[in-house]
């Protein structure tokens, strides 16, 4: 079954590619959040520092991810 | 219900498009690619004389401009859609198309394709608008007598003002003004770029990567002209550490060195890119779907959710839009705080 789709497969891969990366980002931007928003009702008037800080790592772990989704891209359109 | 119909205009115009039997996927690949002209859509008009409807183009030709080493610069229009249309235009002027698509001349010899394709051009026109912009800002300032701003100056200010006190000043403290109109203008620059993205002008400015590469070797330039000399000490011979660790140490940082602006352009490039292919796939999947089933109801049905959705994914770009021009800049800033960083 898989050699009568090979010329298909690459799809999957795509897919499976896109869908992990999406899980990895997820747990990460999720553990940071919610750690920004402990942070932030411990100390609200650190509110801001934290905000900004959050953003930047949530920007870092996020183009992580996208070079995973680039990838996942460029096997569709270059195959 | 002004707004409704606005929201269901593009998906109007896409409907226009397809009327053929194949599945509509092209249109997708047509606005994320690079292309010779600058095309909107296609307005119905009529039909051909063997049935099938008649589509007049609504698109703007840009120039070719070939460089040739005996034959000197070339300047000319390419009328034509098809790949045959083209050859024989551009055989008329010396030249061909390769095998790999690209432009080459018929003696064989390297030419430079410096045409201004579709996404130079916005690039000149955003430009043109953002050196507009800035102007009329500056004047508001020179004319207004208690030096309060009028008119763009006073939309601008808590821009610039935000830029300059939590991006600038945080990370680049007494280097703050000196770096400013640089970041402004990367700032500006990229979030006009991708206002731009959003109008139904068929723009994918910094959906582009050459683009993105180039915006972040600005960065990279920028941040390694200015580096301080503690910040190249540990790179390349790091203080304070064993000399086997310092030799381990330097092929890591410089990874480091070169990792820090690759992300900044990939991350441009892929949040604008994933927006637009997000979009498009959202107002495609009623046109897939209607032609795949074979039923304009299952289109229409679809439409519904198509339509809605599509309206949050726009409110959630224009979001985007503007993060991600603060995070460009933001990360500029960051990088650019720690290579002036003096040692201490």
């Amino acid at each position: 079954m898989w050699l009568e789709a090979g010329n298909t497969v690459h799809y999957l891969g795509a897919a499976l590619g896109a869908g992990l990366a999406v899980i990895g980002a997820g747990i990460g931007i999720g553990t940071l959040a919610s750690s920004a928003l402990q942070g932030i009702a411990r100390q609200p008037s650190a509110a801001g520092d934290i905000r900004n800080n959050m953003i930047l790592t949530a920007a870092l772990v996020e183009g992580v991810a996208l070079i995973a989704e680039v990838v996942a891209i460029l096997i569709v359109f270059l195959k | 219900m002004k707004r409704l119909l606005v929201a269901l205009l593009p998906v109007a115009l896409l409907w226009a498009r397809t009327e053929s039997e194949e599945v509509p996927t092209s249109f997708i690949l047509e606005h994320v690619k690079d292309s010779y002209d600058w095309h909107i859509t296609d307005i119905p008009w009529g039909r051909n004389p063997d049935g099938s409807r008649h589509y007049i183009p609504i698109a703007i030709p840009l120039p070719r401009i070939l460089y040739h080493p005996q034959r000197g610069l070339s300047v000319f229009f390419v009328h034509g859609h098809s790949e045959e249309e083209i050859k024989t235009e551009l055989e008329k002027h010396g030249y061909t198309l390769g095998a790999d698509g690209k432009i080459a001349a018929i003696d064989c010899q390297p030419t430079l394709d410096l045409s201004l394709t579709k996404t130079a051009f916005q690039l000149i026109i955003v430009g043109l608008l953002l050196l507009w912009i800035g102007r009329s800002a500056a004047i508001a300032y020179q004319k207004s007598q208690n030096g309060l701003p009028t008119g763009i100056g006073r939309l601008l200010e808590p821009v610039v003002l935000f830029i300059r006190d939590e991006v600038a000043v945080p990370n680049l403290h007494h280097h703050a003004n000196r770096f400013m109109p640089l970041l402004l203008t990367v700032f500006f620059f990229i979030w006009l770029s991708n206002l731009f993205g959003l109008t139904p002008l068929n723009s994918n400015i910094m959906g582009n990567i050459t683009l993105t590469f180039f915006l972040a070797l600005v960065a990279f330039i920028i941040i390694h002209i200015n580096a301080s000399k503690s910040y190249w000490a540990h790179i390349f011979w790091y203080p304070g550490v064993p000399v086997w660790l310092k030799l381990f140490m330097m092929p890591i940082e410089l990874v480091g060195m070169l990792s820090k602006p690759f992300a900044l352009m990939m991350r441009l490039f892929a949040n604008i890119l994933a927006g637009h292919l997000m979009m498009l796939s959202i107002v495609g999947l009623i046109f897939i779907l209607a032609a795949v089933l074979k039923s304009t109801a299952a289109g229409l049905g679809i439409s519904i959710f198509s339509v809605l959705l599509g309206l949050f994914v726009m409110a959630l770009e224009t979001l985007v839009a503007a993060l991600q021009a603060y995070i460009f800049t933001m990360l500029s800033a960051v990088f650019l705080g720690m290579a002036l960083e003096e040692s201490h």
